[in-house]
């Protein structure tokens, strides 16, 4: 190795420790936390380490946690199942039909994501009471497919116009019908793309916080970010165990979709489609 | 089965853009008959890949009529087929194999969308045939991309033919491969169309491809037919300069100029360069009465004169050693001349002579004048 090679690989490696640090630092702290019986730990230097916390947050009633995570699952799961839909097939018309305003769709519907979102809550607050859809999942279920609706079609789209015009073409000439060309061949191929919507929408959903304490109140039909944040001065002082215990269960199911996901989000997968 | 007949009457397309109205064909007219091999060649943006498409049902036509036999599939008013109830199937030049598919699986997606699918057992004889026939039956199990390019090429017209279509048209198919397999398919693609009978349009830019597998071929230029017919006639008789210069390689000699008169002798004067043109063909000229016209004449049919009095003497700029044969270049203010001759030149000059049976001439548009 050269100087300069020396050089460059300590600053990569000493680049790649700082970051590493910063994004895990709060993640190894909140799991340090939940772990000890007591939040000042590191002032009073007792401390003793156990799962009582976790305990606690899975089997308190009081708590409410395993209802805010089922509602957390649910609303995502089902809008992360109802955007992909839309957004796929919006993807598929944009990148491959020929209408008037099929440049103009997307950039409208990106437009509309960029409300912010305070600027609308009240309005759907008013809507919702009318509606009697407030404490409900699709209080939460119906601004979500709204809000995730513009980055999965944009996502989608990307990888939709990778994928050669001629496969479709010849999918037609052999007699598949558009449907069928959908599922048989343009949705295999962009399963990535796909998936990787769908996690995002997912994982939006499942850490949004402003229309969840809005349009929610009670256990019914919170969610988790809403529930955890009210764990606070539930029993006159902040229960900082419980609070960093829920968090860390929290992440699980989104590390673990990550982790699922992931094998499926390759690249690769058009290899041998048309010439190289 | 039989072979189609397609029919095409006054065709025309045209695409609305940002910049307003495209015309990419105007106006078609066209016979392809049952079981021809036809070529359409032209430079690319030429239309002859959106011809193709509107024979595929792929695009609709904005005027004309296409028929196949006596049934009509497409006109501007309404009445449109689409590519499977044409019977049609297609070829691409990028194959477009679906990727997530085995060979096996790629073959047969054709037979699986027909109104009676087939059973599996009757579905692996046909693709097995069709394997059989382009000599792929051994690579059913495999994914297109662990296939090189001319296994695919045949992976993609075994897909075109296992369900013995109508009319089989194919997009530049062979312009992806490397030259070696590309001679290899064209001859195996000429022995199959020949053996299946169905009627095939070939489109492609390669006028060696044309020449070698059309029955007949069909030179297209800014949307319009410039010529239809054998490789032989077009080759001999090219309508107008863009063909002349379109067919045959290395391309026609042009040169343009003003006829003189002088002692009884015919020239040619282009630029600084005096043609002698033979005496048949300066007769037949003069009765017509023409000031400025453009010769062609083929590299192969400038003839070099070792004695007498040459028809026109070019200097000698660049030799090139072509095996069988040589190329001698000679600049000149209207471009390059090309000479073919079996024997290297010496000297840098070269005379040369015509020979009146092969002389093309073209009037100031550019069309044929015959003499």
């Amino acid at each position: 190795m050269t100087r300069e090679e020396i050089i460059k690989s300590c600053l990569i490696f000493a680049t790649g420790l700082f970051l590493m640090a910063f994004t895990l630092g709060p993640f190894i702290w909140m799991i340090w936390i939940s772990l000890a019986d007591r939040a000042d730990f590191l002032v009073t230097g007792q401390v003793e380490y156990s799962l009582s916390n976790y305990r606690q947050v899975l089997t308190a009633h009081s708590l409410h946690f395993l209802d805010y995570l089922s509602n957390s699952l649910w609303i995502s799961t089902i809008t992360a199942i109802i955007v992909t839909l839309f957004s796929s097939m919006a993807a598929y018309a944009v990148s491959r039909m020929r209408f008037p305003g099929r440049s103009v769709v997307p950039l409208l519907i990106l437009a509309m994501s960029m409300f912010p979102q305070i600027s609308i809550v009240g309005y759907l607050f008013e809507m919702f009471s009318k509606a009697g859809l407030i404490n409900s999942h699709m209080a939460l279920i119906l601004p979500y497919i709204a809000w995730t609706i513009p980055i999965a079609l944009w996502i989608n789209m990307s990888y939709f116009t990778q994928i050669p015009l001629d496969l479709d073409k010849a999918a037609l000439v052999d007699g598949a019908g558009r449907m069928k060309v959908l599922y048989k061949i343009i949705f295999p191929l962009a399963l990535p793309g796909i998936f990787s919507s769908a996690l995002l929408v997912f994982i939006a959903c499942f850490n949004e916080f402003l229309f969840a304490i809005m349009l929610t109140i009670d256990y019914t039909a919170q969610t988790l970010p809403v529930g955890i944040a009210l764990f606070q001065g539930l029993h006159g002082e902040i229960p900082w165990g419980n609070l960093m215990a829920a968090s860390a269960i929290a992440s699980v199911p989104l590390v673990i979709l990550t982790l699922i996901f992931q094998r499926y989000i390759v690249a690769g997968l058009m290899g041998g489609a048309v010439k190289g | 089965m039989q072979a189609t007949k397609i029919t095409i009457k006054s065709l025309a397309k045209s695409f609305i853009t940002f910049r307003g109205k495209v015309d990419v064909l105007k106006s078609i007219d066209l016979t392809i008959e049952p079981g021809e091999f036809f070529v359409l060649l032209g430079p690319s943006g030429c239309g002859k890949s959106t011809l193709l498409n509107l024979l595929a049902g792929l695009e609709k036509p904005s005027g004309g009529e296409l028929y196949f036999d006596q049934e009509l599939v497409a006109d501007a008013v309404g009445k449109f087929s689409g590519p499977f109830e044409r019977d049609i199937s297609m070829v691409f030049q990028s194959y477009a194999l679906y990727p997530h598919m085995t060979v096996e699986e790629n073959i047969a997606f054709p037979l699986t969308n027909l109104p009676q699918v087939p059973t599996s057992d009757v579905m692996r004889t046909k693709v097995k045939e069709a394997a059989t026939l382009l000599q792929i039956d051994h690579l059913l199990d495999r994914k297109p991309a662990e296939l090189s390019g001319g296994q695919r090429q045949r992976v993609a017209i075994g897909r075109a033919i296992v369900r013995n279509p109508k009319v089989c048209l194919m997009d530049e198919p062979l312009s992806n491969l490397d030259a070696k397999l590309r001679n290899e398919m064209r001859a195996h693609l000429k022995d199959l169309q020949k053996r299946l009978g169905v009627t095939t349009v070939y489109v492609t830019h390669d006028q060696l491809e044309a020449m070698t597998l059309g029955h007949r071929i069909a030179i297209m230029n800014n949307g319009v037919l410039q010529q239809v017919g054998t490789p032989v006639e077009i080759y001999r008789a090219p309508v107008n300069q863009f063909v002349a210069r379109f067919i045959g390689s290395p391309t026609m000699n042009m040169l343009s100029g003003e006829l003189n008169e002088e002692a009884g002798n015919l020239y040619l004067q282009a630029d600084a360069l005096k043609i002698r043109l033979p005496a048949e063909t300066a007769g037949r000229l003069k009765a017509r009465n023409l000031k400025k016209v453009t010769l062609g004449v083929r590299p192969e049919r400038l003839y070099v004169k070792s004695e007498g009095e040459p028809d026109l003497a070019l200097p000698v700029n660049v030799i090139e050693n072509v095996g069988p044969e040589y190329l001698v270049y000679s600049f000149h203010q209207q471009g390059q001349i090309v000479v073919r001759t079996p024997d290297e030149p010496t000297g840098d000059r070269l005379d040369l002579s015509l020979d009146a049976g092969h002389l093309h001439l073209f009037d100031e548009q550019g069309a044929r004048i015959n003499l």
